[in-house]
């Protein structure tokens, strides 16, 4: 009886090996076969077993048949698990391949220098500055003679002026603040622009002749020199210009504002430097650098080994000017600060070829997020 | 400014290196431009903004740096003037006589027997330091002086001077002369010249005359050192065309008290190389009667405008350093400006004097308060930003394209009488204001195009110009290609009118105009509602329509006319549909409107389908009005579902199916009332547009 197959140990070993075959079964036609080869009526392992029960005497029989009908019952139950479970995860007739591409929602990209503006707007409205655009046709008075430009001042020749063959209307701005004024602003319209602005700063004179102080204010949009396409220049680009009057308003105020704008723009790290320079609607006036984004002002090619990057002008109005809107001198003062758009996206985004922002290039637009 | 250090030392006993005086004195307004090694000396390249013609000179940077670095200058003194001399004075057999004394009120000749030969090395070393090519002693010795004291210099050829005389007058109209740069030049009435007994030998401040020019055989010489006035010399090289080192400096302001003294340091020099022996000089014309500038500079005025206390003793000091004379008065200063300081004439500049040199990296950041509620932001950006939101969300991209284009691209837009010209253009390219956003489109997309972008969706939001209506603020849109991808489960089909015409609805539902479309430049239909608009020649007639609100045209929508396309370099047969809306027309149309809220409604609606047979050309509005016209006021709906041609339908015809939609607000609607709608409806279309139910 030593080497009888209904030892305990055999019955333990053909369970074993079910288990660890059953788990591996992954179609119906495996199941089929396990079923065969362990409880077939003729030719199962398990089903052999029962057979040769007989051969047991009485007592072992008992106690071995036992085991042998646990093992069948077991066989039997798990091989319905796992049939069962193996038609749950098969895939339904109206199953998709979930790998195949999804139907593309078309998706735009905004501008990326309508990305920076309005990542500027926002900053400047959060300091409660109003935001407001003014128009892209100007008159000679506006963009330079109210900006203590008079006719034959050399600073003229800093800014190379494209100028029109008959004058024409400009655009309207201020619309929204009719109400408030009682009607039409005085300066709302251009009524024979002659020229194309060179800067944003002809709107400083517009909002300040039909508003009293105090001013704070925000313009952008597009100016135009007479600048020939290079990699650093278009004669289109865009400008913001920032404008503040009021009681007591200092040069450190300026400082201040600058230091917050370019660390909103650029991270808290950036630093900012003013420098004296020149414009004439500002006295004093200073060019404004920031700590090199490529360096972090330890020096590199991007900022010419100076750790610095110039990049905006600006200063405290000029008397002059405040006096050609009719304000006062001596009550009020402020600052104006302005600069190019595409400088600081340039810098912001690494782009080392202004004309990209021009040729509306889809691979270019989409560099950027939605 | 091109500064040579040994140069530089000679007027500033500065010791620091060339990069620590460029590194401080960029910080004093003063950009670096170049700094060059030039043997074991150095050049420095200073950009002088153009409100410092004082700084334009080897002295005047010296006082700059030894301000800045707290040095005492050996700066030469400007001589007092004189008394009052005569508009003309004769000295060594040459009389000057100043004509025009406003335009040149003092003029000093100085006379010298000259030998003509290059002038000593050191001194050409200099000259070419200072970016100047050396050309003889004569020539180079007054370029010498224009650049250690800023003020121009001109050597005549004296035995060309006819007459023995110098009169500086303006010249006569058409008069002509010929430049040292061999042109041939025309003169107006209002330039001044230098001229002898006969005729123009100089153009006052901007260049000398070719025929007065002094050569190897020049025996004797006249030297010119004179004060003119800025804007006379301004007018005078623009007119020309015409910018030299001297018109530069006289256009800015030179210094008046400089000329005599300017003309000692030339006369100095000459015998100092060997090249002249002085025969005296003339002055004619003077500058004393001219009143110095006197400023007031009070104390708390500076603290207000830089939002720190200087000290009083850094103000004189800088003042003083800057060769301002400084006397205190009541509540601060009383500062006497040096006439070479023409950029000083109110009290703000000393202020700006003060900071400069005070530094501003010791301003502190401060932020300025609030006093009252900020305004709104100006609505037309935040439509903006809402219709970026909202074209990007339909799959366009936003381009930015220039607001000039070329004439002929132009045309088709705005016609002849609407383009509005560049009176200087920059090129044939950008020659007229763009009279709409779509040439840039166009063009924009046959880039992409041309890159292997098959469908390329662009959107643009900018001013567009013409004559009559001036600046207008618009949108645009331009669709090429398909709509939707080559997807595996299919759905891409190329774009057509009604997808652009999507967009466009989506548009004016944005910046909240209702709109509806008009067919354009097609004969008018029998309509009540459907008006003739006239043709727009960018596009294609019978897939064009104009969007109209309250009878005001605010834009159009269509397919690009194919003669357009091409022209932007589009392929043929490559269908483009595009739309423009006028957003400040949509602006005073929107305004009138505010939202409020309808009670939603408590009884059910009714559907009912029909569908009719009618003339293949009738528009579908027609025959919505038709239904409005003969349905009760329960119909709220009516919607085209199905236009079909084909098998089934007779040439010339088409079936249209339509969705009518029946509410009541105050009771539900019976099957009777419904069908008696029904009935109407179909009733007034057979008699209105022969229409034969299906």
């Amino acid at each position: 009886m030593a080497d009888s197959p209904l030892q305990p140990a055999t019955i333990e070993a053909l369970r074993a090996d079910f288990r660890a075959r059953v788990a591996f079964a992954r179609t119906d036609a495996d199941l089929k076969a396990l079923h065969d080869e362990f409880l077939s009526r003729k030719a199962g392992s398990v089903t052999g077993l029962l057979k040769q029960l007989g051969t047991l005497a009485p007592d072992v029989r008992r106690q071995t048949g036992a085991l042998v009908n646990e093992l069948k019952a077991e066989i039997e139950s798990s091989l319905e698990e796992r049939r069962s479970a193996l038609s749950a995860s098969r895939p339904p007739a109206d199953a998709v391949d979930v790998t195949l591409p999804g139907r593309d929602l078309p998706l735009g990209r905004i501008h990326p220098l309508m990305r920076v503006r309005h990542e500027i707007e926002d900053i400047f409205t959060r300091m409660g500055y109003e935001i407001l655009e003014g128009p892209e046709v100007e008159d000679d008075f506006h963009n330079f003679e109210a900006l203590n430009m008079p006719p034959d001042h050399p600073a003229r020749d800093m800014q190379d002026t494209l100028y029109l063959q008959t004058p024409i209307i400009g655009g309207i701005w201020g619309a929204h603040r009719r109400a408030s004024l009682g009607g039409q602003p005085p300066d709302a319209q251009v009524r024979a622009a002659t020229l194309l602005r060179t800067h944003t700063s002809a709107m400083q004179i517009r909002y300040m002749q039909t508003f009293k102080p105090p001013v704070r204010i925000i313009v952008p949009g597009r100016v135009y020199r007479r600048d020939n396409l290079d990699l650093t220049h278009t004669p289109m680009f865009q400008q913001f210009e920032g404008l503040v009057v009021d009681e007591g308003i200092t040069l450190a105020d300026l400082k201040g504002t600058l230091e917050a704008m370019v660390q909103a723009l650029f991270g808290d790290t950036a630093r900012v430097r003013l420098r004296p320079s020149f414009f004439p609607y500002t006295e004093p006036s200073a060019e404004v650098d920031i700590s090199c984004q490529g360096c972090g002002g330890s020096g590199c090619a991007i900022c010419k080994h100076t750790g610095w990057l110039e990049i905006l002008g600006s200063g405290m109005v000029h008397p002059a000017v405040l006096e050609a809107v009719g304000y006062d001198p001596e009550r009020v003062s402020g600052f104006a600060f302005g600069t190019g758009i595409e400088r600081i996206a340039m810098l912001k985004y690494r782009v080392d070829d202004i004309r990209l922002f021009y040729e509306n290039d889809l691979r270019f637009l989409e560099q950027f997020p939605a | 400014m091109k500064v040579l250090l040994s140069w530089l030392r000679e007027f500033v006993d500065v010791r620091e290196s060339a990069e620590e005086i460029a590194r401080v004195m960029s910080l004093r307004g003063f950009a670096v431009e170049g700094l060059e090694k030039v043997g074991d000396d150095s050049v420095i390249d200073f950009e002088v903004t153009g409100n410092r013609p004082d700084c334009m000179s080897i002295v005047g940077m010296a006082r700059e740096v030894a301000t800045a670095f707290e040095l005492a200058g050996k700066l030469p003194d400007n001589r007092r003037p004189g008394s009052a001399r005569s508009d003309t004075a004769s000295a060594g057999g040459i009389t000057i006589t100043l004509e025009n004394p406003d335009l040149c009120p003092l003029y000093a000749g100085g006379l010298a027997d000259v030998t003509v030969a290059p002038s000593p090395e050191w001194m050409q070393a200099r000259l070419k330091a200072g970016g100047v090519r050396p050309i003889s002693n004569i020539v180079d010795v007054t370029n010498y002086v224009l650049l250690e004291l800023g003020q121009p210099m001109h050597a005549f050829d004296a035995a060309k001077l006819e007459k023995n005389e110098i009169r500086v007058r303006t010249a006569r109209e058409g008069e002509r002369m010929r430049t040292l740069d061999g042109q041939e030049r025309t003169l107006t009435g209002d330039m001044l010249v230098i001229a002898d007994g006969v005729r123009p030998v100089g153009i006052a401040g901007v260049m000398g005359g070719g025929d007065s020019e002094v050569t190897d055989s020049t025996r004797s010489i006249v030297l010119e050192s004179a004060y003119f006035n800025p804007l006379s010399i301004r007018r005078t090289s623009r007119r020309l065309a015409l910018k030299t080192e001297a018109s530069t400096r006289f256009e800015r302001g030179t210094d008046r008290m400089m000329p005599a003294q300017a003309l000692l340091r030339a006369c100095e020099l000459l015998e100092q190389i060997g090249a002249a022996k002085q025969r005296g000089t003339v002055i004619a014309g003077s500058v004393s009667d001219i009143a110095p500038v006197v400023l007031t500079l009070r104390r708390r005025r500076v603290a207000a405008l830089l939002g720190i206390e200087v000290p009083d003793h850094e103000v004189s000091r800088i003042l003083a350093s800057l060769g301002f004379a400084v006397a205190a008065a009541a509540d601060g200063w009383s500062i006497t400006v040096p006439p070479r300081r023409v950029d000083v004439s109110r009290e703000e500049d000393l202020i700006e004097e003060v900071a400069r040199h005070h530094g501003f990296d010791r301003i502190p950041g401060r932020f300025p308060s609030l006093r009252q509620p900020p305004a709104a932001v100006d609505p037309r950006i935040a439509r903006a930003r809402q219709l970026r939101s909202v074209m990007t969300g339909a799959g366009f991209s936003e381009a930015n394209s220039f607001g000039f284009i070329a004439e002929s691209a132009a045309v088709p837009f705005a016609g002849d009488e609407g383009i509005v010209a560049i009176a200087n253009p920059l090129s044939e390219n950008f020659a007229v204001l763009r009279p709409s956003l779509l040439p840039g489109l166009a063009d924009a997309v046959a880039y992409n195009r041309h890159r292997q972008q098959r469908d390329v969706r662009l959107f643009e939001i900018g001013a567009r110009f013409s004559r009559k209506e001036g600046e207008q603020r618009v949108i645009a849109a331009i669709w090429a290609g398909a709509v939707g991808d080559d997807h595996w489960a299919g759905g891409t089909r190329p774009v057509d009118f009604f997808d652009m015409k999507g967009v466009a609805e989506r548009i004016a539902a944005t910046i909240g105009v209702d709109t509806r479309a008009e067919p354009v430049g097609l004969v008018p239909p029998q309509s009540r509602s459907i008006g003739g608009e006239p043709a727009v020649s960018w596009l294609v007639p019978g897939r064009a329509a104009a969007l109209i609100e309250n009878g005001t045209t605010i834009g159009y929508v269509g397919q690009l006319a194919r003669d357009v396309a091409e022209r932007h370099g589009l392929a043929p047969g490559d269908a483009v549909y595009v739309t423009e809306i006028n957003l400040d027309a949509a602006d005073a149309l929107a305004a009138t409107r505010s939202t409020r809220v309808e009670p939603l409604p408590r009884f059910p609606s009714v559907a009912r389908d029909i569908s009719i047979l009618v003339d293949e050309s009738l528009p579908a509005a027609a025959i919505r009005e038709t239904i409005r016209d003969a349905a009760p006021p329960t119909l709220v709906g009516v919607r085209e579902f199905d236009r079909y041609k084909g098998k089934g339908v007779p040439e010339g015809k088409v079936s249209l199916s339509l969705r009518l939609t029946f509410r009541s607000p105050d009771r539900t609607l019976t099957d009777a009332e419904v069908q008696k709608a029904m009935d109407d409806v179909l009733a007034a279309l057979r008699s209105r547009h022969d229409a034969v139910q299906r």
